[in-house]
């Protein structure tokens, strides 16, 4: 577990510093459970400051996220750096951001987080229901405790998990300036059981599954602005002219959205699961992520956002790639 | 499905690289060797030209297949367009087929200037492909409806 | 007004009835609870907390086609709402009701939008009183509606245990209990007693308020705030909080063409995209997020109520809930009571 104190101390010098614009970390949320990003930009906010089993948001995206605004005339830009916490997951995110240049590695400060896990939201609210003050989590073991109401509550680790952390192998951040704590091994690791068993079926079962879960969305975005990996500054989605998917809701356009938005993640997907997770019908999209991740490990023995030297996998070719299929 | 559908003739879209495959197309169409007719051929530069929402968009417009083809692997008159495309399209088969899209919609060859016969061959082999799994009935735009 | 009971055994029967009308009824599509049309009355799902999307999509179509033309043919073929038929929303939350209520008034302003209009008259509401608020985040009685209101619905049921208690409420309400009549039956005394009690607790169980008595006034004064950028720094630019709020009612209209012929149709926007205020030439006048975010509290709490008189938010929560980066919206208000 993280000490809080030591997080502060750390943020505390960090933001301090003169090249240090910003640093994003994680605070407590407005009810229940829930923790929620911060934005800390002196050191008398850094009191704010929490990391818990709640922190569940992949920060790395908030890199690419900010606007670039025109500067008024007469004033400089701001170039100091941006010092944000990430997680083992969340920090796959910036190796992949860097190898394909969206930043250079100096412009960021990282506190590294090694992990041992993360609620599911969902699970932790279905669970404990309506709980309206602010509520903790901590990790004891292989057990969670709730504190909440003037209650404590013990619930085995297994049943509050986020699925992406039972899969999950790379708990220790690939990248850092510092780190919180010790460093955590490998737990986890994915076995692919549900993606294999759904590539088993027909084609028509595949389908109907897909169907019935696409057939909900309602285009929010959501999955694409939460992504790390979508930083794109003129989506494809937005364009109107070509405009490949259009905007009209049905499942036709619904289904050619989810085969872009996942396809452009192919060889880039680094499994923070925040797609799935905020997803607020329910699509497994990490279903369609982890097709690509295990095709691009199995075929091209890839990994995504673990060598930000590496060339991104779809920017690059071997003479001997595999083309079985090929008439 | 295709024995309901024996008289179903399937729409194809075929992305052929204006070096090879459309050179070899050509030449089985000036050779007058017969081939079946329900291939429709956008010749694009190169086959690293083709952009997976092609594909994607050709089938939500009612194809009921599409064939990429491009030069053989080193011929590429552009080095490395084929390459490229080839890394690209195993991902995109793979993934189609996961979400229903039968394999048999989606496909690709490497068809050279010189070889009309194999341009025959590969129109026969995906023609029958298509055929055998019948229309598209998943994604495709519907008519417009209200 | 008449009262009467429905039977929780008899609800399956009065639904298979209500089928001969386009019925609409929560259902649900894996775990997520969604209004759809039903033909099956095992279908329904009646013991739920709230729908994730609202019953607003019933009244205004996420993707409504307007007309259709034809390459060479000058007559415009126009949709005739009528056709879709009568149509019952059954079970809806009071808060979703009264929010069809909110939106009307912009539809029928200064321009009568007969597609919307059409829609609603053919439309008959039975609501489903919220016994138990369903959810943490429910602050409806701060913003004008309750738990059991009655507004706009055309029946509510209370949920008396046993069976739900009828309200018939308007004309059109008197008529739809009559084609389900068979199945109803005199409540016994003391169950309309009972039903206000119900809805007492469950106004006294809203947990969340907030006094919004001067916040339309305030919020104009606050344009160039701090506030904004702080209360925006996370927000990730998606449509959950808007596609989600029954009230929001942004839309966006564009022509899609298929060889010769082509429609002309209307879909849901969100002011929270950042392609809603780009203009053609370039320029956005609400260039970042800080500046989204100020139009949405805007909106719901001073220009709606300003134009209309009604604060365009009915407290149903699900911008809070379903915000995947813990914006709340009341904490926002406050903050904006405070500044």
């Amino acid at each position: 577990m993280v000490d809080v104190e030591k997080l502060r101390e750390i943020a505390r010098e960090v933001v301090s510093r003169e090249d240090v614009r910003q640093l994003i970390g994680y605070r407590q949320g407005t009810y229940g459970f829930r923790a929620r990003p911060a934005f800390i930009t002196s050191p008398e906010e850094v009191d704010q400051l929490i990391f818990s089993p709640a922190c569940v948001n992949n920060l790395a995206t908030y890199l690419t996220l900010e606007e670039r605004l025109p500067v008024p005339r007469g004033q400089e830009p701001d170039l100091r750096k941006v010092a944000v916490m990430v997680k083992g997951c969340d920090s796959r995110a910036l190796v992949q951001q860097m190898e394909e240049k969206a930043y250079e590695r100096d412009r960021i400060v990282v506190l590294g987080i090694p992990c041992t896990g993360v609620v599911d939201m969902d699970k932790v609210e279905k669970r404990f229901p309506n709980v309206l003050s602010r509520g903790e989590i901590a990790l004891e073991g292989d057990k969670f405790v709730l504190s909440f109401d003037g209650k404590r509550e013990e619930v085995p680790k297994e049943e509050l998990l986020a699925d992406k952390c039972k899969r999950c192998r790379y708990p220790t951040p690939l990248v850092y300036d510092q780190l919180l704590d010790e460093e955590v091994s490998r737990f986890a690791d994915d076995d692919y059981a549900d993606v294999l068993a759904l590539e088993k079926r027909s084609a028509e079962e595949k389908w109907a599954y897909w169907e019935e879960k696409f057939s909900r969305c309602i285009r929010c975005y959501s999955c694409r602005n939460v992504c790390p990996m979508c930083y794109c500054e003129d989506c494809v989605l937005d364009r109107l002219n070509p405009q490949w998917m259009r905007r009209s809701v049905d499942i036709s356009e619904t289904t050619a959205y989810h085969i872009a938005r996942a396809y452009h993640l192919a060889g880039r997907c680094i499994q923070c699961g925040e797609c799935q997770r905020v997803c607020p019908v329910e699509i497994p999209l990490m279903e369609l992520n982890r097709k690509f991740y295990k095709d691009v490990e199995e075929l091209y023995d890839y990994e995504p956002g673990t060598d930000a030297e590496a060339p991104p996998l779809l920017a690059t070719f071997k003479v001997d790639d595999r083309e079985d299929f090929i008439l | 499905m295709a024995e309901k559908n024996s008289d179903f003739e399937p729409n194809i879209v075929a992305f052929l690289c204006n070096w090879c495959s459309y050179a070899g197309a050509d030449l089985a169409g000036t050779s007058r060797i017969q081939y079946p007719s329900n291939v429709r051929v956008i010749r694009v530069m190169c086959s690293g030209r083709v952009n997976p929402l092609f594909v994607m968009n050709a089938l939500q417009q009612g194809a009921d297949g599409v064939l990429i083809s491009g030069c053989h692997p080193g011929d590429c008159h552009y080095m490395q367009g084929n390459y490229y495309a080839r890394r690209r399209f195993m991902l995109m088969r793979n993934f189609l087929e996961y979400l229903g899209v039968e394999p048999e919609r989606v496909r690709m060859s490497w068809v050279s200037a010189s070889e009309g016969a194999k341009w025959k061959e590969v129109i026969e082999e995906v023609v029958s492909g298509v055929k055998s799994v019948g229309p598209m009935n998943k994604f495709q735009r519907r008519q417009l409806n209200w | 007004m008449a009262v009467k009971k429905l039977n929780k055994d008899k609800v399956k029967e009065a639904l298979q009835e209500l089928t001969k009308f386009r019925l609409i009824a929560p259902a649900k599509s894996d775990e997520v609870v969604v209004f759809k049309q039903i033909s099956d009355p095992e279908e329904a799902f009646l013991d739920y907390g709230n729908s994730t999307v609202p019953p607003k999509k019933v009244v205004f179509p996420q993707t409504e086609t307007l007309f259709r033309f034809q390459r060479g043919n000058p007559e415009l073929r126009e949709k005739n709402v009528e056709e879709e038929g009568t149509t019952v929303i059954f079970g809806l939350r009071p808060c979703d009701a009264r929010a069809m209520s909110i939106v009307d008034n912009l539809f029928s302003w200064d321009y009568e939008d007969p597609y919307y209009l059409k829609r609603r008259e053919l439309t008959t509401l039975v609501g489903m009183g919220c016994v138990n608020p369903p959810s943490v985040n429910c602050f409806c009685t701060s913003v004008g509606g309750e738990p059991c209101g009655t507004e706009n619905l055309d029946i509510l049921l209370i949920d008396l245990g046993e069976g739900y208690l009828v309200r018939e409420l308007t004309e059109k309400g008197k008529k739809l209990a009559e084609t389900i009549g068979s199945f109803l039956e005199d409540a016994p005394g003391g169950s309309e007693a009972k039903a206000e009690e119900l809805s007492g607790s469950a106004k006294e169980a809203v947990s969340r308020s907030i006094d919004t008595s001067g916040i339309e006034a305030k919020l104009p004064t606050l344009w160039e705030s701090p506030l904004w950028k702080e209360v925006s720094a996370a927000c990730l630019g998606c449509g959950i909080c808007t596609y989600l709020c029954p009230t929001c009612h942004c839309f966006d209209i564009q022509d899609e063409v298929e060889g010769a012929e082509g429609r002309r149709c209307r879909m849901w926007d969100s002011c929270m995209f950042r392609a809603h205020t780009l203009h053609a030439s370039g320029p956005n006048p609400r260039p970042a997020r800080k500046e989204r975010t100020r139009n949405r509290i805007n909106h719901k709490y001073s220009y709606f109520p300003g134009k209309f008189g009604v604060i365009a938010c009915v407290g149903c929560g699900r911008c809070i809930n379903l915000c995947p980066v813990n914006i709340d919206i009341l904490e926002i208000l406050g903050k904006v009571v405070e500044a």
